[in-house]
């Protein structure tokens, strides 16, 4: 009796496992990340599922105990705050790619502006606001308040924000010409036409724009997570990348 | 004031097709339910339009489809009691009864609050609202705030179905009251018998969407071959008689009419008071010789004018007595027996107690 | 936990209540209007009709939200004209927050009064008719008063629905402290901050205290326009 207890047993936890690894892969990742992302999913053999959005959301959900088991964030802080809370697999965080930051007008707008200390951003705005991602909470717009500072124009537009729920949602409002100025990621510019990039915000304006990318502690150290892992850092997937404008590391 | 109608108009299946004219204070729309009383009534109000025809109050012509005329139902100043009263539930009686004067032009407000609320007994009621109000009193509201609208006609559908018999006693006196003293004609539907003989002057019968008969009460009463659609059970001749004496010893009423005397106990009216007396056709015996010791109160010389031509076991009797008519429901066994034939002198014999104050209308 | 209100809390709740209270009395017009024509008429498109007023229902609310992006800014078809006729802005002001709410409400208002409507029975409309009274008079005296109580139930619905209204706000006017960030947009953002969660959960306390306040005033009011429509006897 007590044999056919333990045979039962293993069989079950054999099933569990088999099963745990039959699940689809679920990968979360920063929003302006969705074109690229896509297709470098589409390299692999599994296909995984990716869930898109701003990193702060996709932070806290893998916090409150989501099913995700890669993450890469569109900034170090929020894969800092996983860290802290022991929800990243230890070793496996690496740096993936780079952006730029961008000044981005409607399509038809024949604005020019150049980035430097006190451009007069508040001016250009005139009457309508800048189209940004929360410069609370959202990556894109913690870039853009630091650079905004470092140049002394953030007090002047600090009313005159039209902060959105993530750095595409900034862009539409741009491609839309609801807002005359907007900021989003270079990679975010090239794909829609309907925005054209004024200037580009220097590079020492702000924080680097790094893409930290790891697999979350629920993941096991090899499987097919780890295998999506290593895959973008494939040269195939960094050719991918470099297509859509962002810079690979490593 | 004249009433006029000539309507067709189909509702599904349902066809109606009527056309009548009448000067009687109270018309009475007479018929089996689903003959088309209502309908008909809803075609005055201009709740429903007519396919074709007319319809004129007096000399204000409210529909005429050759003419193009299709007054509105809230211009053409006809007042309608509904069978459940209608009363507004989200206003006060004082209120609801107040409704339609507040739409009527002043030049046409001929209505006195005071007067229609002391005629129908409302001053206790003012203040309250529908829900507090027995059957009866719906009743009474409800025909206080369609008079006090000062319509130029008012209709009546059933007024009296949903109340108990003694609500409706109460009731019919206040509508005899109202054709008596406010003056408007009033066009009654109902499919009792009795309280179209009480108030009407004038009767139309509709049987199945058109008219069977028009004509005044006392004459449609007394036709055989209607007697169908009038009711077989309430049937009766209508006769036209004065009290010309009371007794109270014995509880009889002595009325006097063509035929002679006719004694009934229950009769709430004054000696000389003109009064109409249904006498149910099932009540009414023949004898070939004058009837004696018997206790039958009612005896009465007359002639045999017709007699029906119905299969079946009875057989109805248009006797004649000296002017008044009278119909006797016999068996056809009876009639065949004792050989009656148009023209044959007879006597009729009506019980006393088969008549009561259910039987008699105060003209 | 139990301090006093900062003010950007303070603006928030000002703010919300602004926005759901003018979105509840701007749209309620055409919400009676749609719920009359739906309960009272027979036309061709009514089931069209019908389907268009329930969608912000069945749509994600962040649809909704594109398509008062693409209609009514500054740039949309009818934003651009409102602005040039009447100087009335939507984009990026609490008027468009409040517009947002008004649409998101609709289906809930209209479904409320229009059940209201079909209970009430239509005999008294032909005999307030028979007394005089023409159609608007009717509507007035009669149809409204009866209708009470589904007006203030779709008035709730709307006000509760547009208390906790995000998705379509913040797609359309995005999430402007002071103009456009209501209670929800409030707490999504503190939810969005490394630490703050605290305030986040005191804005959802008092978001609960709002909703059960209004919940229990409009239990008050239909009670009491039952009580007046039905007599004493309910």
């Amino acid at each position: 009796m007590r044999f056919g207890n333990k045979a039962l047993a293993g069989l079950v936890l054999a099933l569990a496992a088999a099963a745990a690894n039959a699940q689809p892969l679920v990968v979360f990742a920063a929003a302006s990340l969705k074109n690229a992302l896509d297709d470098v999913a589409a390299l692999s053999a599994t296909r995984p599922t990716i869930s898109y959005g701003p990193s702060s959301g996709l932070a806290k959900q893998i916090e409150s105990g989501a099913p995700a088991q890669v993450f890469i964030s569109a900034d170090l802080d929020w894969m800092d705050y996983l860290e802290k809370r022991k929800l990243i697999r230890e070793g496996t965080r690496r740096n993936l790619l780079r952006n730029k930051l961008v000044l981005i007008a409607p399509a038809g707008s024949a604005v020019k502006a150049e980035i430097g200390p006190g451009f007069p951003l508040a001016k250009l705005l005139g009457d309508g606001r800048l189209a940004t991602a929360d410069p609370a909470a959202v990556p894109a717009g913690k870039y853009t308040k630091a650079a905004l500072e470092k140049f002394g124009v953030w007090d002047s537009v600090a009313g005159k924000l039209a902060p959105a729920d993530n750095v595409r949602a900034a862009l539409l409002l741009v491609a839309r010409g609801e807002a005359p100025l907007g900021t989003v990621y270079s990679t975010d510019a090239a794909v829609e036409p309907k925005v054209r990039v004024v200037a580009a915000f220097p590079d020492g304006s702000h924080p680097p724009i790094i893409y930290p990318a790891a697999l979350t502690a629920s993941a096991p150290a090899s499987g097919p997570a780890a295998d999506f892992l290593a895959l973008m850092s494939s040269p195939a997937a960094r050719k991918v990348f470099e297509k859509y404008g962002f810079t690979p590391l490593n | 004031m004249r009433i006029e109608l000539d309507v067709e108009k189909a509702l599904g299946a349902f066809r109606l097709k009527a056309a009548f004219a009448s000067d009687a204070p109270i018309t009475a729309l007479f018929g089996r339910s689903g003959c088309g009383k209502s309908t008909l009534l809803n075609l005055v109000a201009g709740l429903l339009r007519p396919e074709r025809g007319r319809i004129a109050v007096g000399e204000r012509v409210l529909f005429d489809s050759a003419a193009a005329i299709d007054v509105p139902a809230e211009q053409r100043r006809v007042g309608y009691v509904f069978q459940d009263g209608l009363l507004l539930p989200h206003l006060s009686v004082r209120q609801n009864l107040s409704y339609g004067r507040f739409f009527t032009p002043a030049a046409e407000r001929w209505a006195d609050f005071d007067r229609i609320v002391a005629l129908l007994d409302l001053s206790p009621l003012l203040e309250r609202r529908p829900q507090r109000l027995s059957g009866g009193e719906k009743q009474r509201v409800a025909i206080g705030r369609a008079l006090l609208a000062s319509p130029r006609l008012l209709l009546m559908d059933e007024p009296l179905a949903s109340l108990d018999a003694a609500r409706r006693g109460e009731i019919l006196y206040y509508i005899e009251r109202l054709r008596d003293e406010v003056g408007v004609p009033i066009l009654y539907v109902s499919h009792e018998i009795e309280e179209v003989v009480r108030l009407a002057g004038h009767m139309v019968l509709l049987s199945e969407g058109t008219i069977a008969a028009a004509g005044p009460v006392r004459e449609l009463m007394g036709r055989i071959e209607l007697r169908g659609l009038v009711g077989r059970h309430e049937g009766g001749a209508v006769i036209e008689a004065r009290v010309a004496a009371q007794d109270l010893a014995s509880g009889l009423a002595t009325l006097a009419f063509a035929g002679g005397e006719l004694r009934m106990p229950d009769v709430d009216a004054l000696v000389g008071e003109n009064l109409r007396v249904r006498v149910r056709a099932r009540d009414v015996s023949i004898a070939l010789s004058e009837p004696r010791d018997v206790s039958v109160l009612n005896c009465f010389r007359g002639r045999v004018v017709e007699i029906g031509t119905d299969a079946g076991a009875s057989v109805d009797v248009r006797l004649d007595l000296s002017g008044a008519p009278l119909l006797a429901r016999i068996t056809r066994h009876s009639a065949e027996r004792l050989g009656l034939a148009p023209g044959k002198e007879v006597w009729a014999m009506v019980k006393a107690v088969s008549l009561d104050r259910h039987s008699v209308g105060y003209a | 936990m139990f301090d006093a209100l900062t003010p950007s809390e303070i603006e928030a709740v000002r703010l919300s209540l602004k926005v759901a209270s003018v979105s509840v009395l701007a749209s309620l017009p055409l919400g009676f209007a749609l719920a009359w024509l739906l309960a009272r008429f027979e036309f061709p498109g009514k089931t069209l009709l019908d389907a268009l007023v329930h969608l912000p229902l069945v749509l994600p609310p962040v649809v909704v939200g594109y398509f008062l992006l693409v209609l009514f800014g500054k740039r949309g078809p009818i934003g651009h004209w409102l602005d040039q006729a009447f100087g009335l802005v939507f984009a990026f002001r609490w008027t468009g927050a409040a517009l947002a709410c008004a649409v998101m409400g609709l289906p809930l208002m209209v479904r409320a009064i229009r059940q209201s409507l079909e209970s009430i029975d239509r005999r008294l409309e032909s005999a307030a008719a028979t007394l005089g009274a023409g159609r608007w008079a009717v509507l007035a005296s009669v149809t409204i008063p009866l209708s009470v109580p589904g007006i203030l139930t779709g008035m709730l619905l709307s006000f509760a629905r547009s208390l906790g209204e995000f998705g379509a706000t913040i797609t359309f006017v995005s999430n402007i402290p002071g103009e456009t960030q209501t209670l929800p947009l409030a707490i999504y953002t503190y939810t969005q901050v490394p630490g703050g969660d605290a305030q986040a959960m005191r804005l959802c306390v008092l978001s609960v205290i709002l909703s059960l306040g209004a919940l229990m005033l409009s239990e008050i009011l239909v009670r009491r326009a039952n009580r007046r429509i039905h007599g004493d006897a309910h």
